[in-house]
Order: structure tokens, then sequence, then C-alpha cells
């Protein structure tokens, strides 16, 4: 036992080329400037930041407001300025910093837009703050020569392998369920919504396809992991990443999510891999550099010591989140408690209606909202399904009406929902008034159980 | 786009080779593969072909002969005439309910739903651009004082008789003018779809087969749902008090001033929006529509099929309007239990097309664009 912790600590602080750093280093800032970019170039920053009327806040992050128009504007500048500079590895850490604090910051504005790669961003932006990744290949290194090595503990680039490796295990683990697994939900219904492709659009129809693409996921999200932290296997599992990834933006809309998968992890490659990828560029550049120092870098004692603690702690923190389904009663998919940040990916075709109410508790009478006049169309479906933003939408309205002279109102919700193909039904207790209860971390006892 | 259709084509034709060797193919799965092989393009080809084009056709005639009928009155101003143009206008606004459902295309350039039936008719502007004279009707503060609504009020007056109609026609040249204004304005944008239809906007419609937003199939069930919509809130259930704390607008329902067939509008949307969902033309020719879609992809609505449920909830919401009387305005003001029991089988009709049927289908109907994951 002594001996495999002690192994396990030679492991994690060995001396590694910096190179996979660098690497992801420019991946990451190019890949996002381009996602920033097409974000901005598709009026989303208008239509998610500026033009609502409510924000569904996170919960204990209810301080964090957009900006306006202008400041919503130069923000995304800003965020894509910063990007460009960790790609450049151009006042790094700086740079590394605001792209963390303005992307999470973005993020928290509203649970409508709530995607699980924006938290995966986040997390690795967070993780860069902290990793060494100037000091090989960057301007900064270029213009503080001081800086440069060419070497550094292994656990800088460990951190971002461990954290690739829990979003693909615990999506894997995510679709251990009978939905998944037993009835090949929500596939059964996306894939024949492509009936009209050239080819595979007939196959795509046959209930066993959609099994077949459930298990073969599955077995994906769970295997891939490991294969990749296996040198012998790096060419064929990546090889793998690309054809699944593919396969998954033809199929569905996620975005930039498969394009980031797959560049990420291009971390897993060998040393070599990098060093002469980034020889490479140096040529491409006209500076063909003659052999290198192989100078260490040494973090400074306070962070040697500190750092991987931090980084334990890190992984410690990923390894429950998801886990915390587990002390709510009822369906998670249902309630939706404990279902974000736990890279819970593609489960759930999931549609509602909402009907809300804002009744005169003198009098009884009541009249039916126009959800369409306060929400936009995203925040309406996304809404509709979800709890804890009915509650948020029901204080919304209780004092919207308020300002119409409406005093002494109670909120109520019809929400009739849909769970991957079954009949919808009503998902909260309409004698339940949702502006007097707080959305908090309690189990939510009006939703309506959900039985088969 | 092309490549990736490629690369996943070979590795399921390597899963379907594997599989095929397992075992031979019975006569079932024969069949299965008949049916699964649903054709979406046939089925927006008989929208465009059996509903839309030709509902948009006769809409056009309807549009055409009121104006031509308005011009025989404009000439005599008498009551027979002013009686022959009511009659032209109460064939449009039956016409216009089926055409209601199809604001894509040059249609949702042109905005027809706004443009021809935002009711309730803002009386007050109206008065004011006539007696003026001077006014602008494409912009948005007289979008409640044109089209049929404005011809409605004009047409028909509030506590007048026919002479007194005709009569105040006679005697204002700028009401005269106004009334040939809003046909005018009704029939360049009517025009401009149905050309939009012959010029090419049918292959547009019908190429587009995918699921994604914005795809025909997405856009059709999009303004089904909001014609829904429209049939509860703007037909029924604003006037009925839904939206007020039960304070009821009768004054706000459709065909106000005619005070005779705002129920057999009702009656005409509803019936509109079961024929899109059938895939049924006006004369009754039953081709594919969306429920042979969902019996295509056998989807189930928990013991009974989902197509067999929505059509059940039709006959149920058109039971229930069949017992609703003329003018609308006066039975929600009398038989209220009966306009809310309408109202009620509206609703689930409305939770059943807006929910169940997108969902089964994996259809992106929000009409916002943006990432899922």
């Amino acid at each position: 036992m002594e001996t495999v912790i002690k192994a396990l600590k030679e492991y994690v602080v060995k001396p590694v080329h910096a190179a996979p750093l660098a690497v992801f280093r420019m991946v990451f800032g190019l890949l996002m400037l381009a996602s920033i970019l097409r974000f901005m170039a598709k009026g989303w920053v208008y239509s998610m930041y500026v033009k609502p009327q409510v924000f569904f806040s996170y919960y204990g992050f209810e301080w964090i407001r957009p900006l306006g128009e202008a400041g919503m504007y130069v923000l995304f500048v800003l965020m894509a300025l910063s990007a460009l500079c960790i790609a450049a590895g151009f006042l790094y850490r700086i740079s590394a910093v605001v792209f963390f604090v303005l992307f999470t910051y973005v993020e928290l504005i509203d649970k409508t837009n709530y995607l699980n790669h924006y938290y995966f961003i986040s997390i690795i932006s967070f993780l860069l703050i902290f990793l060494p990744a100037q000091r090989y290949f960057s301007l900064d290194a270029l213009l503080r020569p001081s800086l440069k090595a060419s070497r550094i503990p292994n656990y800088f680039v460990l951190i971002i392998k461990v954290q690739v490796f829990l979003v693909y295990f615990f999506a894997g683990l995510a679709k251990l369920n009978p939905d998944w697994l037993l009835h090949a939900q929500p596939l059964r219904i996306w894939l024949p919504a492509h009936s009209e492709m050239p080819l595979i659009g007939t196959l795509l129809t046959k209930e066993w396809v959609a099994y077949a693409f459930s298990w073969f996921g599955c077995l994906y999200d769970l295997i891939i992991p490991f294969l990749l932290f296996m040198p012998r296997f790096i060419k064929p599992a990546y090889v793998l990443v690309i054809v699944f990834h593919l396969a998954t933006s033809l199929f569905f809309n996620i975005g930039m999510f498969p394009y980031i998968m797959i560049a990420f992890t291009s971390i897993f490659f060998s040393e070599r891999f990098h060093v002469r990828l980034i020889q490479k560029l140096k040529a491409l550049a006209g500076r063909p550099e003659a052999e290198e120092l192989p100078a260490l870098y040494v973090p400074s004692q306070g962070l040697k010591k500190t750092l991987p603690g931090l980084m334990t702690l890190h992984i410690v923190f990923q390894l429950c989140m998801p886990f915390r389904f587990l002390l709510y009663p009822g369906n998670l998919y249902w309630t939706e408690q404990g279902y974000r940040f736990s890279w819970r990916v593609m489960l759930m075709e999931k549609a509602g209606t909402a009907f809300f109410y804002v009744r005169d508790k003198a009098t009884g009478k009541e009249l039916e909202v126009s959800n369409s006049e306060y929400l936009t169309p995203m925040q309406e479906k996304m809404m509709s399904t979800q709890p804890d933003m009915m509650i948020q939408y029901a204080h919304f309205l209780k004092a919207r009406y308020e300002q119409l002279g409406l005093r002494n109102t109670e909120v109520v919700a019809e929400a009739y929902v849909t769970l991957n193909g079954r009949p919808s039904r009503l998902m909260v207790d309409k004698s339940t008034d949702l502006s007097a209860l707080n959305d908090n971390y309690t189990p939510k006892s009006w939703i309506l159980p959900f039985s088969e | 786009m092309k490549k990736n259709g490629i690369l996943i084509c070979l590795l399921l034709c390597v899963a379907l080779s594997l599989s095929s060797c397992k075992k031979k193919k019975s006569a079932s799965e024969d069949e299965e593969e008949a049916e699964a092989a649903f054709d979406k393009g046939a089925m927006l080809a008989n929208y465009a072909d059996a509903l839309i084009i030709p509902n948009y056709q006769a809409a056009k005639s309807a549009l055409d002969s009121l104006d031509a009928a308005y011009t025989a009155f404009a000439q005599s101003k008498s009551v027979a005439d002013l009686q022959a143009v009511r009659q032209k206008l109460q064939v449009m606004y039956v016409k216009f309910q089926h055409i209601s459902t199809s604001e894509f295309g040059q249609a949702e350039t042109e905005l027809i739903r706004a443009n021809f039936n935002t009711y309730p008719a803002d009386t007050a502007q109206i008065n004011a651009n006539i007696a003026s004279g001077a006014y602008n009707l494409d912009i948005a503060a007289n979008i409640d004082a044109k089209g049929l609504p404005a011809l409605d009020f004009l047409l028909y007056g509030k506590n007048t008789t026919d002479a007194g109609v005709a009569a105040l026609f006679a005697g204002s040249p700028n009401r005269l003018t106004y009334v040939a204004d809003c046909l005018s304005d009704m029939k360049t944008k009517l025009n401009a779809v149905v050309a939009s239809w012959a010029n090419g906007y049918r292959t547009t419609f019908v190429g587009s087969q995918g699921s994604q937003i914005g795809s025909s199939l997405g856009l059709l069930i999009n303004q089904l749902n909001f014609e829904v919509d429209l049939l509860k809130n703007a037909k029924v259930g604003i006037p009925l008090g839904k939206k007020s704390m039960g304070v009821m607008y009768p004054e706000k329902t459709e065909a106000y001033y005619a005070n005779g067939y705002s129920v057999q509008l009702a009656k005409e949307c509803l019936q509109n929006i079961e024929n899109v969902y059938l895939g049924r033309s006006r004369s009754g020719n039953d081709g594919k529509g969306l429920d042979d879609y969902l019996d295509a992809l056998k989807i189930q609505h928990g013991s009974e099929t989902l197509n067999n449920t929505i059509k059940t909830q039709f006959g149920a919401a058109k039971a229930k309007l069949a017992l609703v009387q003329e003018p609308m305005s006066a039975s929600i003001v009398n038989n209220t239990a009966v306009v809310d029991a309408a109202y009620v089988e509206m609703v689930k009709l409305l939770v059943l097309l807006k929910t169940d049927m997108p969902s089964a289908l994996g259809i992106v109907i929000t009409y916002q664009d943006g990432d899922g994951d």
C-alpha cells in the first residue's frame, strides 16, 4: 500500500514536458475566441442578455445582474480579447483570471442558458489560472525569458486530464438508467426526427439503431476516459473521440461542444507529439529553434505545498457534486433537484406547457398570465419544465402585478410536462402559492410525484 | 456535414451487416421497414399543394370579390349593395381562418395575421383617420385600425340601421376611401404571399425536411400551436375574462359588429387546425399529415396512440364548441358555462399539440436560436 502511494506521489510530481499544456492553452484560447465570436454573430448577446425582462439567477447568485446592452457587448469583446491573450500566452495570468471571471459571470446571469459545456469551460478556465501554461511557447516567455521552462511537475497537466476524465465518466454513469438503456430514450425520439438525411435517414427510424446508439454512447463515455490515459490506445481512442463527437454534432443542436471535446482531449497525446507540433509551428513562423534547455519550472515552496492539496480538493468536490441528487426524494429527471453541474448530457426529451395564474386571495378570482409578455421563447421553454424556475417566475409575477395594482395575490401554476415520450402530466400542485415559496436547496414537496 | 454523414454511414453499414448476419428477416420486419420510411417530403408537399396553396388562392378570390362588391357599393351607396359587401366580408373572414395557420415565408414577412385581423378594432383611431384623411396604414399605431376588424366596424357600425351605415358612406368621401385603402392594403399583402408560393417558396418549403429551428415542420407546428393559442385566448379566453380576473369583454370578440358569425369563425378556425393536423384539404381529401407521421413513428400516449388521443380531443373541443350559440359576445354573457366548457377542451387540445406532439416528434418549435447539450 505504501509503495502504491509512493508511486502515485512520484507520478504526480514527476517532471513532464511543458509542451502539452502550452498546446492546450492555445487550443483553449482559440476555440473560446471562435465560440465567443460565433455567439455574438448569432445575436445571442442581445437575445439572451439584453432583451429579457426577467433573469433566472442561481440560488446564492441573485446579485449577479446583466450590464445593459452596451455593457454586455463590451464584456463579450473583453472576453474575446482575453481568450486571444490566453492563446498567445500574453499577460497570461491576468488574461486567465479575466476570462474566468467574465465567462462565469455571464453564465450566472440566467440559468435558462445553462449548458454542461459552459460549466466545463468555467472549470477549465478556473484551473488555467493556476497552471504554468505560459512558461513554454508563449509571448510572456519570449518577453520575459526568466519565465521560460520546458518541464513542469506532472500535476499541472494531470489536473486537466482528470477533469476531462470526470466529464466523460460521469456522462457515462448518468446513462446507466432505465430510460436510456432499456427504452433507448430519448434517442428513440431524436434519431427518427432526422429520417430525411441522405443514405442513413431510413436507418435512423429503426428501433434497434436507437438502442445501438444508446448502448454505444454509454460504453463510449465509460471507456474512452480510460483509453485516453493509456498511451498505447491513444490513437484509436482519438479516432473514436472524433467519430463520436462529429456524429453528435450531426444529429443534435449542441453548438461548439463536440469541437471543444475533440480539441481538449488532444492533451492526452504524448509529449513527443506536442513537442513536434510546436516545432512545426516555430518552423512555420520562420523561427526554428535549436535544442532546448531542459529547464524545470519549480513552483515556490508555498505553491508546492498547497497546489496539489487544492487540486485534490477540487477533484473530491467534482466527485461529489454529481451524487448530490441522492439527497433528494423523487425522480431526478422529473424534479431536476441536483440535476445541473453533474455532466448529465442529452438524457432527456422534456417539454412542457405552463399556465400561470395570478389569483386575488380575497375574491378567489384569477387571471391567466400571457407568459410571452414577460419571457423570451427560450425562457418560457426552460421555465415550463424546471420547478426552481417556476418559483422565480412566480415571484416576478407577484411583483409585476403588484405594480399593476393587484395586491394580496397568490400565484399558482398548472404545468403539463412530458418526459422522454411519456404522456404529459401535471408537474406542480395547483393549490400551492408559488410566490410564497423561497427557492432553496431543500426538497420541493410541491412537485407532484412522478410515477410510471 | 457531408463528411460526417459518410463516416457515420460507414459505421452504420458495419453495424447493419453484422445484425443482418445474425438472423433472417421476417415478414413483419419487412412490413416495419416499409412503415418506417415515412416520407416527410411527401407530407410537406401535401401541405403545400392540398392545404396552403389552395387556401391562399381561395382567400385571394374571396378578397377580390369583396373588393369588387365594395367598388359597386362605393358607386351606388345602396343598402342592397352594402348587404352584398357584408356577405362577401363574411366569406373573407372565413377564408382568413384557413390561411391563418400558414404564417411563414412571405406571410411572415407581410405579417398577415396582424395586418388582417388584429382585434378588437380601435374605433377611435379609425374615426380619427377618416376624419383627418391623412394616415399611413403601415405604421404600428394603425395595426388595430385596419384589416377585417376595421371593415367589420365600418360596414356594420354600432347602434345603427343599414340605411344609416349607407348614409354615412354617402356623406363621407373619406370613409369611402378609407375602406378602399384597407382593402388594397390587404390585397397587396395577400397577393405577395400568393406570388411567393407560385415563385419558388413551395420548393423551399417542401425541401426543408429537417427538424431543426426554422425547418418547415418546425414552422408548421409552431404556427399550428400559435393558432390554437389564438383560438383559446383571442376568440374565447380574453372576452370570457380569463386574462382579466373574470371581468368579461364581449366587445373584444371577433367580428363583433357583424354580431352574427363570431362562433362560426371559431368553428372554422378549429376545423382548419384539425385539417392541418390531419393533412386534410378543404374538400375533405385526407393526405399525409402530422397524424400519419405520429402513427408511422408508433407514438403512444399511455395505452392509446397519441394520434387517437389528439383526434379524440379534437372531437371533444368541436362538440363543446358546437353547443355555443351565435354570437359569441352574447353567449359569453348569457351562457358563460357553455363557453367555458369549450374553453377547457381547447386548453387540453393546446397541451397535446404544443407539448406532447412536438416532443414525441423531436421537433424544435421554440422560435429562438440557441445551443443545447
